[in-house]
């Protein structure tokens, strides 16, 4: 690894601590536009009358009745003693709570990412080498269809065809293979369509380039040129793209773990904010944001690695 | 570089790996093999999870579950009364404060520790460590303290009279039983507890979190023993999701008010396959008007609204008959509720009639009634995610619009709609009672003290509305039955001829399941499943 490389993830790292801290303050306030305040959720939510006893006993106990600032600042203080606080429904530290959840969400994840690419570079380099062959038309259509389609909705269709019509998979539950299979495919889906897109096009441009032309005419395989010149250039503006990638997939969590019953984050997020609890809430965004920012990190040093151009200029820095 | 030349398949040899390995631990857990239902096992879905099961405390316990484990001193029944259940009898003396219980001798905990007075007292001082969270019950408010008589006998002493002990005793929590060696350190159950030991017919023998509930039959059981050996509580978060898996014979049986969504539960018993039933009336949906200001302070304005609806034909069409019409507050099982009131039928000529004596006419052209240039318009808050309130707002508004009348519409959160009635921003809400067995006297309750139910500000601009709290209090507090039938009689047909509120219908509790399943009568409680008269014939 080169000095420049370093030093640009040392940089990167640094800002961390200030992306975090806009990130927190915008959570602690945008959660407390939410109208209703805990107590009376969690008291309505248990089927009782909030009285102003009751409400007032229950604010003290989540310390909901300090200033705004205050409660900011005590979390905050012991967010730096990695205390993230206890949820205000379990009455269980957050991050026990969370990094409980966490392994299943991180299954699904890169379960569906393994299908990206599984999936997306075959059928991408297909449709770019029969450019307006059948197999290219039907492999666009799909493409397009599958990022049309609304997530919770595939998934309801899956469930009904391959879980209800044909006995394939179980509807929902967590534990063995079959059960991952259907809400991975439709994490991975509206993905995978965009990735074939954008493969084909990246294709498609880079034959077109003289180097292409010029290995031709030294007599390259067609097979040699594809596999050691074009899908390698092809790959670098596809890291870029897997950095957001990572966005979609724990978004699309949110939802296909609701349809699938797996017992992830997203599902246990849905639920902390129809219960007000902020710490569990507040707590998931920092992780989501710690995850966003490494994830970003890594597709750039990707990137570096596979575009010499970003190196030489590393160096020349 | 080489280093990316096998950078891609490095990848995905890398996922691959990872994601073997993630399934196969989970596999060599072996704890969620593919849902198998047996003749020994019923299997339910659920929207949440059952939590941990504390006797005691609320969210995030589930009623349904923590009433599988955990019994009362006494059992409420869907016809209104009130029948032994771990106490096998009781006294309450000549003046009402003082509540005598005989406990039974036979029963055991699940672990076979002794459930007696001793720990009986344990629970209540348990629950009583923690008042203010308990303060909507109004019986803790009056309870001054629990003492033991002798080793089997319990004395529970009032500071006043206070009529509903017995009915706010049988509900689901928190007076239930926790055996001694379920409690924590200190005995603070409101934190937590050690373990989730109970007397009744279920135990929960293993569980994992937002996943499923395994109960077996509590062997030990004093009373009758369920049917079948097992129930389990699958956790599917989605009502759609609970559905399917219920067509694909995942599922046994969906029980519920809610669970999941009317146009499913038609359709699933429509195909023919399954069998259904309804429970008993187990609580009412209504409309509360806000009589603080604006048209809805005057009567005829309330009652124009409730004879413009065709109510029939809108809970027929929108709950497909799953819900009753109501034309009273409460229906006839409820405690002292079964009062002649005369319904208030659909009529729109009789809707116009009243509004033009109250002064709200048409002029020439307009299509909305006014009064001293001020148009007669009202706001309504439903709640948005509910698939009953928003169909049923939209028809009232087209209903409405027939009379003159323009009604603007508001989806809101839970919580919402209330709240905004209280602070008297917005004219009409929906509304439901608390149901069995806290009811008719949480109604009450809530009617006379401000909270966050929202009636006792609704009711601020009625002209009787102190003599209402007065009778309330008295009522909650008398003595004597027929003075306090004559009570709720009175507030309850003051409550109807002022039209307050707008009867809607009746919710059940609706049940759908698979056919092997033997019949059984669904029980008209939000926490009460009757999972020991289920038995399966596969």
């Amino acid at each position: 690894m080169y000095e420049s490389t370093w030093m640009f993830c040392l940089k990167r790292i640094l800002t961390l601590p200030f992306v975090l801290l806009g990130v927190s303050i915008l959570t602690f306030v945008f959660i407390r536009f939410v109208p209703v305040e805990p107590a009376e959720v969690i008291l309505r939510l248990a089927r009782v009358a909030p009285t102003e006893e009751a409400i007032q006993a229950l604010r003290e106990e989540l310390g909901t009745d300090k200033s705004f600032l205050l409660q900011y600042l005590l979390w905050g203080k012991g967010v730096l003693q990695l205390d993230f606080g206890t949820s205000f429904v379990s009455k269980l530290p957050v991050a026990h709570e969370l990094l409980a959840k966490l392994p299943a969400t991180i299954e699904l994840a890169i379960a569906a990412f393994v299908l990206i690419l599984g999936l997306s570079i075959p059928f991408g380099v297909i449709s770019a080498l029969y450019k307006h062959a059948i197999i290219d038309k039907i492999i666009r259509f799909f493409t397009i269809l599958s990022v049309s389609i609304p997530t919770f909705w595939l998934g309801f269709l899956l469930l009904y065809l391959f879980s209800l019509k044909l006995g394939f998979f179980p509807t929902n539950g967590k534990g063995t293979l079959s059960h991952l299979v259907l809400p991975a495919f439709t994490l991975a889906l509206p993905t995978i369509g965009l990735f074939v897109q954008f493969i084909r096009s990246t294709i498609l441009e880079e034959l077109q380039q003289q180097y292409v032309q010029y290995a031709q005419l030294r007599g390259l395989k067609r097979s040699v040129i594809l596999m050691r010149h074009v899908l390698r250039n092809a790959a670098i503006p596809l890291t870029s793209l897997l950095g957001m990638t990572l966005g979609n997939l724990l978004g699309g969590a949110v939802i296909v773990e609701q349809v699938f019953s797996w017992p992830g984050l997203g599902r246990y997020l849905i639920e902390s904010i129809m219960n007000r609890d902020y710490p569990v809430v507040q707590c998931y965004v920092l992780i989501i944001a710690v995850i966003y920012v490494l994830a970003n990190l890594c597709t750039d040093i990707l990137h570096r690695l596979l575009d010499p151009h970003l190196m030489m200029k590393g160096r020349r820095d | 570089m080489r280093l990316t030349k096998y950078l891609l398949p490095l990848l995905l040899v890398l996922t691959f790996s990872l994601l073997a390995g993630c399934t196969s631990t989970d596999e060599e857990k072996g704890k969620t093999a593919t849902p198998q239902t047996n003749g020994k096992m019923i299997t339910i879905g659920w929207p949440l999870d059952v939590g941990p099961l504390n006797p005691h405390t609320y969210l995030p316990n589930q009623m349904t579950a923590q009433a599988m484990v955990y019994e009362s001193l006494v059992e409420y029944n869907d016809d209104g009364t009130v029948t032994p259940k771990l106490a096998e009898s009781w006294d309450i003396s000549e003046d009402k404060t003082s509540y005598t219980f005989h406990l039974r001798k036979d029963v055991k905990y699940s672990d076979g520790t002794a459930f007696n007075a001793d720990n009986v007292i344990r629970n209540f001082d348990a629950v009583l460590a923690n008042r203010d969270m308990h303060s909507w019950m109004g019986m803790v408010n009056h309870m001054k303290e629990v003492v033991k008589v002798d080793d089997f006998t319990i004395r529970l002493q009032l500071d006043e009279p206070y009529y509903p002990v017995l009915n706010e005793l049988a509900f689901v929590r928190p007076f239930r039983f926790l055996g001694d060696n379920g409690f924590p350190e200190g005995d603070t159950t409101q934190d937590s507890i050690k373990e989730p030991i109970g007397t009744g017919p279920w135990v929960l023998t293993e569980y994992k979190k937002d996943e499923y509930a395994l109960f077996s039959r509590n062997e030990n059981y004093w009373g009758e023993k369920p049917l079948v050996e097992q129930i389990k509580v699958k956790i599917i978060p989605d009502s759609e999701s609970i559905s399917l898996a219920f067509e694909n014979e995942e599922l046994d049986l969906i029980y519920g008010r809610g669970i999941i969504s009317l146009d499913n539960y038609t359709y699933l018993k429509d195909s023919g396959k399954y069998k259904t039933a309804t429970s008993e009336p187990l609580s009412t949906k209504a409309l509360l008007f806000n009589t603080q200001s604006g048209p809805l302070a005057e009567l005829k304005v309330r009652q124009a609204i409730q004879y413009a609806i065709n109510k029939e034909q809108m809970v027929d069409s929108i709950t497909h008959g799953t819900e009753k019409v109501a034309n009273t507050l409460f229906w006839d099982a409820i405690p002292y509720a079964n009062i002649d009131l005369a319904p208030i039928l659909y009529n729109p000529e009789k809707a116009q009639q009243l509004l033009d004596e109250a002064g709200w006419t048409l002029q020439n052209g307009e299509k909305i009634r006014s009064k001293n240039g001020q148009p007669l318009s009202l706001d309504l808050i439903y709640i948005a995610s509910d698939a009953i309130q928003k169909p049923m707002a939209e028809l009232m508004q087209g209903e409405l619009a027939k009379i003159g009348v323009q009604l603007n519409l508001e989806g809101a959160d839970v919580m919402v709609g209330l709240q905004k009635l209280m602070d008297d921003q917005v004219d009409i809400n929906f509304w439901r009672t608390n149901g069995p067995p806290t009811d008719p006297h949480s109604f009450a309750n809530e009617s006379a003290t401000p909270n966050a139910s929202g009636v006792y500000e609704a009711k601020l601009g009625l002209p009787n509305a102190k003599e209402i709290d007065t009778k309330i209090h008295q009522l909650l507090v008398g003595t004597d039955e027929e003075e306090r039938v004559q009570l709720y009689t009175d507030i309850l047909t003051m409550f109807h001829d002022q039209a307050l509120f707008y009867p809607i219908s009746y919710e059940t509790n609706n049940v759908i399941y698979q056919p092997y399943l033997k019949d059984f009568a669904p029980r008209a409680s939000e926490y009460d499943i009757p999972y020991a008269q289920m038995a399966t014939e596969k």
